[in-house]
């Protein structure tokens, strides 16, 4: 009886269902573009909370459309994969001296509104990062002291001290037109919503708080390396189920997500079209309390080098998307040029629990005949092991580096607080053992300068700025200063050869494994996206990537 | 008139408490609002710059004076309506923000609402007046059945078979990317199809509590002894029914009633979630998770004064409809 009434509603809602709904037919047939371009390129979501606003100042940095990127330049674009600089709206660049640096712009460039770009847009924009802190999201007024436009053509930075260690800063800032931003109150403030105005190769066509159109801009200095006549934002939910269900139905050309199972949840769908590459990022390593012991101690923390299992860590926790961590602190194999040649398997430690126990006995750390390891006191050894306990994948990482430990005679706790405890803690000192992020980006002074320069440390109980297991060592400092300063690569590379051995023989910190930065693209309608074999940009390097993109079919360039 | 007068004071009272223990909350948590930003655009697996961490800082604006200071400055801004700007929206202001999902959960929530209200009284009231029948006993096991299904399985079961399975609708949203909000016929329609899962989904659990509230309310009030000499003096049952029972029986429900639709704002948290409805719930979820202060406490606000307003008027309404009350208070 229940059951049929049940059934027979059912029926019904079923009936208004269908006939209320109609079909929701947005989907589009994608024709080819007019001239062999692609008529458009769906890509995910486009940023700015669950319900964004139109705000295309490109330095707010944490409201902004992601949109942004297509519609504002810069003087060089970085491929960050390879961390080569690209000329883009400068064409060369020299240093006269260390502390001066002479860009050479580009000419023929227009802003979309028809004017034409010059240095005094350069300088204009320099300036305004000087009057509103606020808007110098890289700080990059603590190395600069004057940008000046000497000519139309020619922009000339002058810094406090030699400015060659911050380079991969200021050539990355995006440039607006004076003629615009000068007759804004605020701009702070300014959302810069209709109709910003850039040199990029797109401009925006249509907002609304679901979907992000831009179109191609015509005027383009390079316009007919562009091959997309428009790109689709669309409002996602991060990542979540819905998203990975669109993803794996081949509706996004690309997109920037954590995925499951990726190879059965989306290759296997289309293996033909559907593909992924994650490169590396920053190493996610074992911080350890420099100021207490036993972690004060050279031969302690060189000995727990091999005392991990990144490979178990690396498949088990991270589903194998990611690579076991370069001890060095540099970015392997991305980085590799910048690693002394003698460094073996380019510093990637294996997992040695044999060699880790003898070498903690070597070191005055013995086992007591209860196998519980000891100290220098001859008490066992105690200590916590934190991570935020809402990021799943450390706690699953956590487990392992805790059953490593312990393995070894120590007494782990492994403990989990939320991410703000974590954090506070973290920078206060307040921690035995616990994971952190970095390096990672193109720029080598600041990779080593965050974590291991003393200025960048505090006293416990002070917050420090990053420096969080309070590496304090003159060589190590000199060594920064030394990246500081060095023009030239060769210099560069002498400086960074020799911290990657302060890595290495003094072990600051221990890396595990590098965080993934997602990418899926797929090769129905477009090709040259970067890949494992063709890494010509990272992920990120929007401006590269949609300068490289052709229509399926067409020859390569 | 004392009666009123009194409700009136103790409304001011914990008016007054809640703009007060709005602004303290959220000044009493760990966690800085610049840092949970920042680390949030890095991302977990990149290390995050300080000076950004101090250009989002001085953008935000760091709060100045102490604390009682700072209480006198948002009290004044209160008043003057004025609730800040947002942080996950800078620079837009945290009413702009509120007014762009106000609509959206007011229509869908208050409409649903309403309906479940009517639906849940109607179904309630039949159950009781044919007690201890067939129909009721279809609607009590059935109202019990569905109140013990998690509205989150329940939701995501619709969006499975209906968007995925079926793509009958749409599977998330609000409206779709193709149309803009306005006053179109398109987008009018768009966003209907996109309401039509979530309140579904709010119409199967939305009337269970009215339903077994008003039917054991009724059952109750018809066992009383007026109701019984009405039966003695063979007055007709329907009647007994509506007049003796239903009448005195939906007098708490009214109440209720009035409170829910005072909670529409902040109540709306997991349906707006699971379907990616852009309302209020999904904005104060938002507002939490990114240490939004200024907006989650004009949302918090905004809920505390709604479920306040609604008290208050459903004692006026009591006072005025069961004249006991308001003896009762000034005897």
């Amino acid at each position: 009886m229940k059951r049929s009434r049940l059934a027979r509603i059912a029926a019904v809602a079923a009936a208004v269902a269908l006939a209320t709904a109609g079909c929701t037919g947005t989907e589009q047939k994608s024709g080819p573009g007019t001239d062999g371009r692609i008529a458009y390129l769906d890509y995910g979501d486009f940023g700015g909370g669950s319900n964004p606003q139109a705000n295309y100042n490109p330095y707010l940095d944490a409201s902004r459309l992601g949109a942004t990127e297509y519609v504002f330049e810069q003087l060089i674009t970085y491929d960050n994969y390879g961390c080569q600089a690209k000329p883009w709206l400068a064409t060369e660049w020299t240093w006269s001296d260390p502390k001066t640096l002479v860009w050479k712009l580009r000419q023929g460039v227009k802003w979309n509104d028809g004017k034409p770009f010059s240095a005094d847009d350069v300088a204009f924009t320099y300036d305004m990062l000087k009057q509103h802190k606020a808007l110098d999201t890289k700080g990059i007024w603590r190395y600069l002291s004057a940008v000046e436009a000497t000519d139309p053509q020619t922009v000339t930075m002058r810094f406090a001290q030699p400015g060659a260690a911050a380079f991969t800063l200021f050539g990355e800032i995006k440039i607006v037109p004076k003629h615009v931003w000068s007759t804004v109150g605020d701009p702070v403030t300014f959302p810069n919503a209709e109709k910003p105005v850039g040199t990029g190769p797109f401009t925006v066509k249509a907002f609304n708080p679901q979907q992000l159109t831009l179109g191609r801009n015509a005027d383009y200095w390079q316009a007919d390396k562009v091959k997309v006549d428009e790109l689709r934002f669309h409002k996602a939910d991060g990542g979540g189920q819905i998203d990975q269900l669109k993803l794996s139905r081949g509706e996004y050309d690309t997109n920037a997500m954590f995925v499951p199972d990726i190879k059965k949840a989306y290759v296997d769908r289309d293996p033909e079209h559907n593909k992924y590459w994650f490169p590396s990022g920053g190493s996610i390593s074992v911080y350890m309390n420099l100021t207490k012991a036993p972690f004060n101690d050279t031969a302690f923390r060189k000995a727990l080098v091999p005392a991990f299992n990144r490979q178990e860590i690396v498949d088990k926790a991270q589903l194998g998307y990611v690579k076991p961590a370069s001890q060095t602190g540099l970015v392997v194999p991305g980085q590799a040029e910048w690693l002394p040649k003698d460094i073996p398997n380019q510093g990637v430690a294996g997992y040695d629990a044999a060699r880790a126990d003898a070498d903690l006995t070597a070191a005055g750390y013995p086992k007591n005949g209860a196998g519980k390891r000891v100290g220098k006191d001859g008490k066992p050894i105690a200590f916590s092991f934190r991570v935020p306990g809402s990021w799943t994948d450390w706690v699953q990482a956590q487990r392992i580096i805790v059953a490593n430990l312990n393995a070894l005679g120590f007494t782990v706790r492994a403990e989990t607080p939320t991410p703000e405890a974590y954090e506070n803690d973290r920078a206060i000192g307040n921690y035995d053992m616990l994971l952190g992020v970095h390096g990672g980006s193109c720029n080598m002074f600041r990779n080593f300068q965050e974590p291991l320069a003393s200025d960048q440390s505090a006293p416990i109980g002070k917050k420090a700025v990053s420096n969080f297991v309070r590496w304090n060592d003159p060589r190590t400092d000199q060594l920064i200063d030394t990246l500081r300063t060095a023009t030239d690569e060769a210099g560069q590379k002498a400086a960074v050869a020799d911290l990657t051995r302060v890595m290495t023989e003094q072990v600051p910190m221990i890396p595990l494994w590098y965080g993934a930065k997602w990418f899926q693209y797929r090769t129905a309608k477009a090709t040259g996206w970067p890949s494992e074999e063709n890494p010509y940009a990272a992920p990120s390097d929007n401006l590269l990537i949609i300068t490289n993109l052709r229509p399926t079919g067409t020859n390569a360039k | 008139m004392a009666y009123f007068a009194r409700r009136f004071v103790f409304f001011l009272g914990t008016l007054w408490a809640a703009v007060t223990l709005n602004f303290l909350i959220p000044r009493l948590q760990p966690g800085d609002p610049a840092e949970a930003i920042v680390s949030r655009l890095a991302g977990q697996s990149e290390s995050v710059d300080p000076a950004q961490v101090q250009a989002v800082r001085i953008m935000l604006g760091a709060p100045d004076g102490n604390l009682f200071e700072q209480y006198l400055q948002y009290l004044g801004a209160v008043l003057h309506g004025d609730f800040g700007v947002s942080y996950t929206y800078f620079p837009y202001s945290v009413t702009h923000m509120i007014g762009q999902a106000l609509p959206w959960t007011v229509i869908l929530v208050g409409v649903t609402q309403i309906i479940s209200f009517i639906v849940g009284t109607l179904l309630g009231t039949w159950a009781a007046y044919r007690r201890n029948s067939r129909v009721d006993s279809v609607i009590t096991l059935g109202s019990t059945f569905l109140g013990t299904l998690p509205f989150f399985w329940l939701a995501l079961l619709l969006i499975y078979v209906f968007a995925i399975t079926l793509r009958w609708f749409p599977e998330r949203g609000g409206y779709g990317g193709g149309s803009s909000p306005g006053w179109s016929w398109i987008f009018i329609s768009d966003a209907f199809q996109h309401s039509v899962l979530p309140a579904v989904a709010l119409l199967i659990t939305g009337p269970i509590g009215w339903i077994i509230g008003m039917r054991n309310n009724m059952v109750q009030s018809l066992g009383e002894d007026h109701a019984r000499l009405a039966v003695a003096r063979g007055l007709p049952r329907r009647r007994i029914a509506l007049t003796y029972g239903a009448r005195i029986a939906i007098l708490p429900n009214v109440t209720g009633f009035a409170i829910a639709l005072g909670s529409v704002l902040g109540g709306t948290v997991l349906v707006e979630t699971v379907f990616n409805y852009p309302g209020m719930g999904r904005l104060l979820l938002e507002s939490v998770s990114s240490r939004d202060y200024p907006l989650m406490q004009a949302i918090f606000l905004f809920t505390t004064v709604g479920v306040l307003v609604a008290n208050f008027l459903a004692d006026l309404l009591y006072g005025f409809l069961d004249p006991r009350v308001r003896k009762a208070e000034t005897a």
